[in-house]
């Protein structure tokens, strides 16, 4: 499983991104972000999520995870996020942080 | 009763003429119905307002703030530990929001008659404690929301102090609500860093205020104290020279323009609303220093009646240039220094002020007349959502 990830926004406009391959990570870590993934029915989401109107200064996700067979992107905000996306969304905050 | 046909209030004689003689005025019309329609299914636009809250008719009074606590949850609003009137709690971050929610309300309350974000005297609610080490401070649209910054990394490694640490970024929040009633800027390119900007610009205003500082005497640097002392940082921003707050090995460097020339059109962060708010955060900054004095007497008189009456959702920089000049004039007299200092502070970032009628004036025209034929419905305009009950 691969993903792209981008959070930008926010109230100080700071950037991250990574890459993540499941492959090159250790396999229980693996295991469970494969997990979190399936827990937020990712690839059943649709491909916007969208914050009340008039919010401002929201951390901007824009994640792309693609398997053998599927393939798909979700662009979202913190209170947009259904609670098992968001847990996906701060697991991969702390794998890009950990690279930057 | 006698009512005058309101399209014959609010548009001067000459520019009803220069309507008519333009064809396209009504496929303009029609074009921008059709975008505020499109908005509205995109859900830029929101439900109509509904039955006044119990919090909406109960603060009608003036200033009434709650500062609930998440609990490292993001569960909002969280628990109210902090209502008005009540005295500091052992809570640093509690004290803080209650504190700034309310030099924010004294701002626009005593300086430019504003009763609360909605001017009908709505309730200021914020949350502190949101999320587990929640390295960020958001308006959701209702209630300012604010992290405890990154708590969870090790002291050394820490980038993030409480977002509450600094009182322009409580003010910049609150401004976001004030916007959200006014010029109700789409938060996207252009209008998305006009929105941006508004925030920094009254966020500082309250700090400056707060701290009794002429426009000379200010930093105007926005977050000061929201890095950890491991980032190489005076803040987050600087409206004095954008694209200089930051320089730092692990963050880079403060990607902030400060002239046109330079303008970022990327994807992310909503096209670079936080990146290009540099440009008109600096032709403020410049106003005020040309002005000098207080920036929030006629600078910020200025901007506030730009965001209140001129603004609107498409508004781009050049439109706040031609409106802010037109203020000055009107506010401070035709050739004033005031209005001078807008139009060197313009062009110190790289915006000729347009004085003749323009497109831009036309559209602005043309929004008013739907807003007045529509009551108020045809383009977003009136406060967009009914705070839910609590």
């Amino acid at each position: 499983m691969k993903i792209a990830f981008e959070r930008s926004g926010g109230f100080a406009g700071l950037r991250l991104t990574a890459t993540i391959e499941t492959d090159d990570l250790p396999p229980d870590e693996a295991a469970e972000l494969v997990q979190m993934v399936e827990d937020a029915r990712f690839f059943d989401l649709p491909g916007k999520l969208r914050a009340r109107p008039g919010a401002a200064d929201e951390y901007q996700y824009l994640v792309t995870i693609a398997t053998d067979d599927q393939r798909h992107t979700v662009e979202t905000t913190d209170t947009a996020a259904p609670e098992t996306l968001r847990t996906l969304l701060n697991r991969l905050n702390a794998l890009a942080r950990r690279r930057r | 009763m006698f009512h005058r046909h309101p399209i014959h209030c609010i548009i001067p004689p000459h520019m009803l003429r220069e309507i008519a003689e333009r064809g396209s005025v009504v496929q303009q019309a029609q074009a921008l119905q059709s975008y505020a329609a499109s908005s509205q299914l995109r859900g830029q636009r929101t439900e109509l307002t509904g039955m006044p809250s119990v919090a909406q008719t109960q603060a009608a009074a003036g200033k009434e703030r709650i500062i609930y606590d998440a609990k490292e949850t993001t569960t909002l609003p969280g628990v109210k530990v902090r209502s008005e009137g009540d005295p500091p709690v052992d809570d640093i971050a509690v004290n803080e929001a209650y504190d700034g929610s309310g030099a924010t309300y004294d701002l626009y309350h005593e300086v430019f008659g504003r009763n609360s974000i909605d001017n009908q005297g709505m309730r200021l609610d914020s949350t502190v404690h949101y999320g587990e080490s929640f390295d960020n401070a958001f308006w959701d649209g209702q209630q300012m929301v604010y992290g405890d910054g990154d708590a969870d990394v090790p002291e050394e490694e820490r980038i993030f102090n409480r977002f509450t640490a600094a009182i322009d970024v409580i003010g910049h929040e609150l401004t976001h609500g004030v916007t959200q009633h006014e010029a109700r800027l789409l938060y996207y390119t252009q209008p998305g860093a006009l929105n941006e900007s508004m925030s920094d610009v009254f966020g500082s205003l309250v700090k400056q205020r707060t701290l009794n500082q002429t426009s000379a005497e200010a930093d105007w640097i926005i977050g000061a104290g929201l890095f950890t002392a491991n980032v190489n940082a005076q803040g987050i921003r600087s409206m004095k020279a954008p694209g200089t707050a930051y320089d730092d090995p692990v963050l880079g460097k403060d990607p902030q323009p400060g002239h046109m020339r330079d303008y970022m059109n990327v994807s992310y962060d909503n096209g670079g609303v936080h990146i290009n708010s540099g440009i008109p955060n600096h032709a403020f900054y410049v106003v005020a220093r040309e002005i000098g004095g207080y920036a929030w007497e006629k600078p910020g008189q200025i901007w506030y009646r730009a965001l209140k009456d001129e603004l609107q959702f498409w508004s781009d920089f050049q439109h706040a240039a031609n409106v802010t000049y037109q203020l000055a004039g009107s506010l401070y007299g035709k050739g004033s220094l005031e209005q001078q200092a807008v139009v060197t502070g313009w062009k110190e970032v790289g915006i000729t002020v347009e004085t003749g009628f323009g497109w831009r004036q036309l559209i602005s025209i043309i929004i008013a007349l739907l807003n007045q034929l529509g009551g108020g419905n045809v383009i977003p305009a009136a406060p967009q959502t009914a705070r839910e009950e609590r």
